[in-house]
């Protein structure tokens, strides 16, 4: 018997060991601190703390704030272990709000961090992650208004040769000879988009032309809003040209704002009215090569522009020229010849050369071990 | 005054807006997205103008009985039928939803497939080697078409077992993509960044007035 009751304390005992030494105190999360979220609009709070170590045992963490003179409340869902930032959106402006981070483990055991002093959230009125931007924003501004004024005081400007540009006026001119319209399609974008502004701008001037030679110009649109500026900036250049009897509304329509309606649409008019010249200046999608193929297979002479990076090699092999990307924007300037113009493009070549230069500075400070360039740009993006 | 008013509108909006891109305050991000409902209304009254527009259009083909004039009656049908269903019904009614599914959809899946073969008709003519450069991108093109298919690097390890290389076709092809093709890319797009940003100063300084019509 009493070997029995010796048996079952050793067992006892054992166990109790056991179990001692399988169950772990969890670490308190530690150094937690809540601050007003940098630049932002004020409606958040960040919430950091250290990460425990690998084998602390814990699973998962819980946020809990209080809003002063109030009870505790869960914050979100439960964060996996390894996290050590969280950013809690969901507060008042105006009101200041505690936390604890509550470590959690995997038999649910928990334990929690000291309290944090209270903070709100205030937003910012400068975004000071953006320097770097702003800095070469204004700096880039700078040097195109500068180049604006050099033009502005008669300095000569040099533009290269632009083959897309120089032959606008042989197409219009081949329309004009062969009696045939010209289709002018402003792409997919809509009013805001830079490529489609682009467009249009391209398209004031090339309506002056066709005022003057009292070619046909059809403009299908594919957004409400650039149908309707479309028409009136149209308008105005045949008025400007004192044509307004060759201006007809009628040519600058509503087709559809479905992509593949549009782009059947579009081809429907270059089969029925055998356009002599073709613009596909802005931005385009995938119907890039089904209106190019199209206008291909008319022989009418086609002018593309974007800035869709990926439709270029489509215009490329199907037009007879691509402005390519940047040339979309300078078209304006090129073919209206306005020296103020002209300057804002060699304001913008300062910008290449400025680019180029860090791009080079950048590679050999990489190969001399010297990365802040790198890590500037990497903050800026 | 009809050409100044427009020009102080959009330069006083336009600095406004760049600004509130730098200023994450609040009151910033509320002007933000009032100015963008501002522009929101402006939408549904381009669009009534636009509709009426597309009618008048047609109604004037039919009128004048030009070439292919019967297409027109099924632009009318199909907005009526859309229009008759759409407004008391709503988008979520099943055959609104059936005259979607079964007429749009197929229609602009049929154009999207008209596509291969567009890009079939202009790889020839783009592959054609007449000279050096033409060569060289049908040499390129073909490269990265065989990295493509897995018959690419079978061919490679089946035909040049005897290199140190393997799947061959696909390493080639990565290469040519993340590097001449990836840099060629990135230099247009900053062309085009940059290009954006002359055009708006411009716009914003009211040099640029195209689009307001040109002239002066």
């Amino acid at each position: 018997m009493i070997k029995i009751i010796q048996c079952l304390a050793v067992c006892l005992v054992l166990c109790l060991s056991v179990s001692t030494g399988f169950s772990q105190v969890l670490p308190p999360p530690s150094n937690v601190t809540a601050v007003d979220t940098p630049n932002d609009d004020g409606s958040s709070i960040t919430i950091k703390w250290d990460a425990a170590p690998a084998d602390s045992g814990i699973s998962g963490y819980q946020i809990l704030r209080r809003l002063a003179g109030g009870g505790l409340e869960e914050v979100g869902e439960l964060l996996p272990a390894g996290t050590t930032t969280y950013v809690d959106s969901t507060i008042e402006k105006g009101n200041a709000y505690a936390y604890i981070v509550r470590a959690v483990s995997e038999t649910a055991a928990t334990v929690e961090s000291e309290e944090t002093v209270p903070v709100s959230g205030s937003g910012e009125w400068f975004h000071t992650g953006k320097i770097p931007l702003f800095i070469a924003m204004i700096a880039f501004s700078i040097a195109v208004v500068m180049s604006i004024y050099q033009a502005r005081s008669g300095e000569e400007v040099f533009i290269r040769r632009i083959p897309g540009l120089e032959a606008v006026d042989e197409a219009i001119g081949r329309a004009t000879e062969m009696g045939r319209s010209i289709l002018y399609v402003l792409g997919l974008g809509g009013v805001s988009g830079p490529a489609t502004i682009a467009s249009m701008n391209i398209l004031g001037q090339v309506a002056r032309r066709t005022a003057d030679y009292e070619t046909p110009l059809h403009v299908p649109c594919n957004d409400p809003i650039v149908m309707n500026v479309v028409r009136e900036m149209v308008k105005t250049a045949y008025l400007n040209e004192g044509r307004p009897d060759s201006y007809s509304e009628e040519n600058v329509f509503f087709l559809t704002d479905s992509q593949f309606a549009y782009a059947a649409g579009v081809d429907g008019i270059m089969l029925r009215e055998k356009p002599a010249a073709i613009f596909l200046q802005g931005t385009f999608f995938a119907e890039s090569l089904i209106l190019a193929e199209t206008g291909n297979s008319i022989g009418a002479i086609q002018i593309a522009g974007t800035d869709s990076e990926h439709q270029l090699p489509f215009f490329i092999s199907a037009c007879d020229y691509t402005l390519i990307g940047e040339e979309l924007y300078t078209a304006s300037a090129y073919l209206s010849k306005e020296p103020m113009l002209l300057g804002s493009i060699r304001g913008q070549d300062w910008g290449k050369v400025i680019i180029f230069a860090t791009i080079v500075l950048g590679v050999i400070l990489e190969l001399a071990g010297v990365n802040w360039i790198t890590t500037l740009l990497q903050r800026v993006s | 005054m009809r050409r100044q008013v427009p020009l102080i509108f959009c330069f006083v909006f336009g600095i406004v807006m760049i600004l509130t891109q730098f200023i994450p305050h609040s009151s910033s991000q509320s002007l933000y997205q009032e100015v963008i409902g501002w522009a929101l209304i402006i939408t549904p009254f381009a669009l009534i103008l636009s509709s009426l527009t597309l009618i008048q259009t047609h109604l004037t083909r039919i009128r004048r009985r030009v070439e292919h004039w019967q297409y027109s009656i099924f632009v009318f049908v199909g907005i009526l039928g859309m229009v008759v269903i759409g407004i008391p019904f709503g988008p979520q009614n099943p055959v609104f939803e059936w005259l979607f599914n079964n007429i749009q959809v197929p229609m602009d899946a049929t154009m999207f497939s008209l596509l291969a073969f567009f890009i079939a008709s202009a790889a020839y003519r783009a592959f054609r080697a007449r000279t050096f450069e033409a060569s060289l991108l049908l040499i390129t093109a073909l490269l990265v078409m065989l990295g493509n298919v897995p018959v690419g690097d079978t061919i490679w390890n089946s035909l040049l077992s005897w290199l140190p290389w393997d799947n061959g076709t696909s390493h080639m092809k990565q290469w040519i993509l993340d590097n001449p093709n990836l840099s060629a890319r990135r230099g247009i797009i900053l062309g085009v960044s940059l290009g954006a940003i002359s055009q708006s100063i411009r716009i914003l300084l009211g040099i640029e007035r195209s689009y307001l019509g040109g002239g002066d």
